[in-house]
């Protein structure tokens, strides 16, 4: 089996859901406590492929809420190999946040592998989110997941998806 | 300009005293090459060199070595929180790792307060967004409760309305029936007496009982079982039918009546022949009817297949307002002052709309009504033999002119009375029964020219004594006489058939066709 590691950024506006969609993917645990994520918090986990011979090793840093990036957060970003932007489908504005902060990213670094999650879909009957925020979601990131890090729901087949977009990626890099 | 000994060495304890720095050197593979430090506070048991730094740090993946940086705040499960800074050398490069616990649990204590501050100021905006939705809501349903309620305010206030018109509608003809035929059976009532009476009577019974094929009409197009009865027909004899109709009605009230018949117009059309004089004596009849001063006429022409049909007044016109309700059942408008059940234009509308053609209204209040009806029609070959376009001639084509035999069957005494009285006149013979078998037994013996068969009759009814005649070989007419509508599969069991009250030299006429 071959070792990859790949550098995983968890970025967007800050209460989404970030730091419970990581604890879902690594524990599969989910707590009900919002507690804020100051700078950046890593985390790993190893994904098998046994079918490409490949042992994948995720390294996830959950970084703090933002709806804008300053220089410190940029500099977390450097050396990603992919990103996960994570949105709160009962704010609105957490869906347009990281369509800024998605072109905020794009303006510094190469594009990478994305997958954007619209989080708490547990509490659909409380989205403010609609279709017409949907559609402005869906014409900046060609995969959008609704995710619900309290059930599990979308969260281990959005970041798989991402994983296997970035070995997509590295396979076709020279 | 450095430091004084003294004051650089107190420094140096205390921050290595604070944040208790460990440094590393790691290659370009971040191949751990030495370190310096204390590692006991990062829980790291086994830091040695040879091994991959990543495994231990797992931030250092895909961290650049090649260039300076400062990472604040890298928290992980092994080694706490930490400031990581990155120095730089040739082919390597040293990592300078922080303790930053102490000063992450404060920064993080602050932005949980901010943070939870936001989230309530963002809940509440929530609230007050679904608060200012729901009222609108609130408004908007109550709005439409009030139209609702208003609607069916008017509905009702359209029905009792209706309910009253129709009893003054009716009681109008039966107080005539019941006080004429008092009159006629007055012992001293001679024979000028006797005939005004019986023709009042006939009057005001036709008069009911148009009312009642109003109503029936409006029913059956209400519960879309009205059928429509398609055959060919010479539509300028229609025309010419309705002129003579109308034009004495306009004449009474002091009015013009003129019918313009386009020469486009195919004078072989296929339609519904009944239907469409019923649609045009609606109309027509609804212009002379309001209209006080000028007249009426009607323009017929002929465009893309359709029959075009525009009835133009100097009444007193629709307004704006009534043009729409005009067309709803028992609605009149504001016109008031006249006579009728409020059905027309509805029955009309439907009648049009079943015909597969459209009606529109043109008017202005005080300006007179245009009405214009187009239905789509077939055009026939004109050299077609015409059944409806010969009229009959009165007596001659009543009276039977060779022998010839009617069974009647009908469980009503006055009705096998009544007809024993004309068909006696007109000169055939005659069985009568009330009941189905008996006249299916004596249809069979005594093989009658022609059966005239009432519907509503006890056992199989008379369409199941028509259905097992045929079945038993009896192969000459049957008509249907009856009160019942018949639906299309029900009127194959007959020959003709009749709607009580039926116009009798028309059934008269029809059975000597039938048997001679």
């Amino acid at each position: 089996m071959i070792s990859i590691t790949s550098k995983i950024c968890i970025i967007g506006d800050f209460a989404v859901g970030k730091t419970s969609v990581t604890e879902r993917f690594v524990n599969n645990h989910f707590s009900e406590k919002y507690l804020t994520t100051v700078g950046v918090k890593i985390d790993t986990r190893e994904v098998e492929r046994p079918d490409l011979g490949i042992n994948h090793k995720l390294v996830i840093w959950d970084v703090a809420g933002s709806d804008r990036f300053d220089a410190a957060q940029i500099a977390y970003l450097r050396g990603a190999n992919g990103y996960v932007y994570v949105a709160d489908g009962t704010r609105a504005n957490t869906l347009r946040s990281i369509v800024y902060l998605k072109e905020q990213l794009s303006e510094l670094y190469d594009e990478l592998p994305t997958v954007a999650l619209v989080n708490k879909s547990d509490l659909r009957a409380d989205w403010e989110a609609r279709d017409e925020h949907f559609d402005v979601l869906r014409a900046q990131f060609d995969h959008v997941f609704e995710t619900s890090a309290k059930t599990g729901d979308g969260v281990e087949q959005a970041i798989d998806h991402l994983a296997d977009r970035i070995l997509d990626s590295m396979h076709q890099t020279p | 300009m450095s430091f004084p000994e003294r004051v650089a060495d107190y420094i140096q304890r205390v921050i290595l005293r604070g944040s208790q720095p460990l440094c590393l050197l790691v290659d370009e593979e971040y191949q751990l090459l030495d370190f310096w430090g204390n590692p006991d506070w990062c829980e790291l048991d086994e830091l040695r060199a040879g091994i991959d730094a990543r495994d231990p740090f797992e931030f250092l993946a895909g961290l650049p070595t090649d260039r300076p940086e400062t990472l604040k705040f890298i928290g992980s499960r092994h080694h706490g929180v930490l400031h990581v800074h990155v120095v730089p050398e040739t082919r390597q490069c040293y990592v300078i790792l922080l303790d930053a616990n102490a000063e992450h649990d404060a920064v993080q204590s602050t932005q949980q307060s901010m943070n939870e501050l936001r989230l309530m100021h963002a809940r509440q905006n929530l609230l007050i967004a679904r608060q200012r939705d729901l009222i609108s809501e609130l408004v908007e349903t109550r709005s439409e409760l009030d139209h609702h309620r208003q609607e069916a305010e008017r509905v009702s206030a359209n029905k009792s309305r209706f309910i009253a018109t129709m009893s003054h509608e009716f009681r109008t003809p039966l107080a005539s029936i019941i006080n004429y035929a008092e009159l006629a059976k007055e012992p001293d009532a001679g024979s000028d007496v006797m005939q005004k009476s019986l023709e009042t009577i006939e009057r005001s019974a036709r008069h009911l009982s148009s009312l009642v094929d109003a109503l029936l009409d409006d029913g059956s197009l209400s519960a879309g079982r009205l059928e429509l009865q398609e055959d060919a027909f010479d539509c300028y004899a229609l025309f010419d039918d309705i002129a003579t109709m109308m034009a004495p009605m306009a004449a009474e009230k002091g009015l013009s009546f003129a019918t313009l018949v386009d020469p486009d117009v195919p004078r072989m059309i296929y339609t519904d022949a009944v239907r469409l004089r019923q649609v045009l004596i609606n109309l027509l009849g609804n212009a002379v009817k309001f209209t006080l001063e000028g007249g009426a006429r009607l323009v017929v022409a002929f465009k893309d297949n359709r029959l075009v049909l525009t009835i133009s007044d100097t009444g007193p016109g629709i307004g704006e307002e009534d043009q729409q309700r005009v067309f709803e059942a028992f609605e009149r408008g504001t016109r008031q002052g006249e006579t009728g059940a409020g059905l027309g234009l509805t029955i009309t509308l439907r009648l049009v709309e079943l015909m597969g053609g459209e009606m529109s209204l043109d008017s202005v209040l005080g300006e007179g009504c245009t009405i214009t009806v187009q239905i789509p029609v077939a055009v026939e070959d004109a050299e077609q033999p015409l059944e409806r376009a010969v009229l009959p001639i009165p007596d001659a084509n009543t009276q039977a002119t060779a022998p010839r035999s009617v069974l009647v069957c009908d469980d009503d005494e006055d009705m096998i009375a009544l007809m024993e009285h004309y068909l006696h006149r007109s000169g055939y013979g005659l069985i009568t029964t009330s009941d189905t078998s008996d006249a299916i037994a004596k249809t069979i013996k005594f093989d009658p020219d022609l059966v005239l068969m009432d519907c509503n009759l006890p056992g199989i009814g008379g369409v199941g004594a028509a259905r097992s005649l045929r079945q038993q070989g009896y192969d000459r007419p049957i008509v249907a006489l009856t009160a019942s509508k018949l639906s299309s599969t029900e009127q194959e069991a007959f020959t003709r058939y009749f709607r009580k009250p039926a116009q009798m030299d028309e059934l008269l006429s029809e059975i000597k066709r039938l048997t001679h």
